[in-house]
């Protein structure tokens, strides 16, 4: 059967790719590459992401809480086009773990969109391309699993959390040797366009008490403390990209809590960089 | 207010390249056809993001305003434009528990 070998944090700035190929002293370009030096070491087979798609797939049109995306590849980040980013024309998908997770969510009553054409935004490509990507190509393929933590009200922590040991559960249900490597794409605080946009950002200032709390919970295993104080009046007075810290939740639900191997925080960008080595 | 329709707007500018241009191009006659209010489309086409925020507009989608380049406005206008939101007893929309 499958297992989970090691798992990954990362923010997914899309300006990010640019700015550290310009400076690779950065606390952001390290950051980066510690994660990729745990990707490298631990080498997964495929990696499933937990992701927040910022209104390019999925927009209030037609908006699931919880999403798999199964194909045979994708691409990204196609229109959501910034300045020095990484572009992909082929990101292979695990369409037969895609289908699976897929699948066995609906066996365990979690009521999961299914899509099989979609584009993905900076929020995959930016992941892919410091944790994965050699020489421009994707070396595995991907399982995006969407959160919907950017359009308020978002799906319940503890919802997310329980999402990640489905996952965990379908993963070991998956009849295959696959080392899989669990993603979460995301901020732990951010808010992006609001009122308190720093000069020449459109980023304000993080909130240094949540993002202190979160590094706590993090270090400490504190899977339960976390749920319960990721409320969603609490996120989003973090700021409204601070959804994204579900897709963490998710993944330390999938891990079952255990303590990272590597923790960075980045306390400017509101950001963490984590690995966790489960083999 | 129909934010939907500002959303969709901002969803649009986004995937559509083509829509994105007429937009930079002629923004009076690119949301000629869309169903705005007039109070809507005075507050886009003069690039009044506060207002548009206090209508319920997504801060995060509003943010591609200045991004694309689009209503005559840069990062740095936007950002002063929006900083009118601080003095607001409520919070943006899309920071409260409700669509």
């Amino acid at each position: 059967m499958a297992t989970i070998v090691g798992a990954f944090g990362v923010p997914h700035m899309p300006t990010s790719p640019g700015d550290c190929a310009a400076n690779a002293d950065s606390l952001t370009a390290r950051a980066f590459a510690a994660v990729r030096a745990h990707v490298d070491e631990i080498d997964p087979d495929v990696l499933l992401v937990f992701d927040t798609d910022h209104f390019h797939h999925w927009f209030y049109d037609r908006l699931p809480a919880f999403a798999v995306g199964v194909a045979l590849s994708t691409d990204g980040p196609g229109t959501d086009d910034w300045p020095g980013e990484a572009r992909f024309e082929v990101i292979p998908v695990h369409e037969d773990l895609a289908s699976h997770v897929y699948a066995s969510g609906l066996s365990a009553a979690f009521d999961l969109t299914l899509s099989q054409e979609f584009q993905v935004d900076h929020s995959i490509t930016v992941p892919v391309h410091f944790l994965d990507a050699t020489d421009g190509v994707v070396q595995r393929p991907i399982v995006p699993v969407w959160i919907n933590g950017i359009a308020p009200p978002f799906p319940l922590a503890s919802r997310c959390r329980d999402l990640g040991g489905m996952v965990a559960a379908a993963v070991a249900g998956y009849p295959s040797n696959a080392r899989v490597g669990i993603v979460a794409s995301g901020a732990i605080s951010g808010d992006i366009g609001g009122a308190h946009a720093r000069p020449g950002s459109p980023m304000a200032p993080p909130d240094q008490a949540w993002l202190g709390d979160v590094e706590g919970w993090l270090r400490e295993e504190q899977l339960d403390a976390l749920v319960a104080a990721a409320t969603p009046g609490r996120l989003r007075a973090a700021g409204n990209v601070s959804g994204e810290c579900l897709n963490w939740i998710a993944l330390l639900g999938a891990v079952g809590g255990r303590p990272p191997t590597f923790l960075q925080m980045d306390t400017y960008g509101g950001n963490a960089f984590a690995a966790w080595d489960l083999r | 207010m129909s934010v939907y329709t500002v959303h969709k707007l901002l969803h649009r500018a986004q995937v559509d390249l083509e829509f994105r241009e007429a937009l930079r191009a002629d923004p009076g006659g690119a949301i000629a056809d869309w169903p705005f209010t007039d109070e809507e489309r005075t507050a886009l086409l003069s690039g009044d993001v506060a207002a548009l925020a206090r209508g319920g507009a997504h801060t995060f989608l509003l943010s591609r305003i200045p991004r694309f380049g689009l209503f005559g406005l840069d990062r740095d206008d936007y950002i002063r434009r929006m900083q009118a939101l601080r003095n607001d007893a409520e919070p943006a929309l899309d920071l409260r528990d409700r669509l």
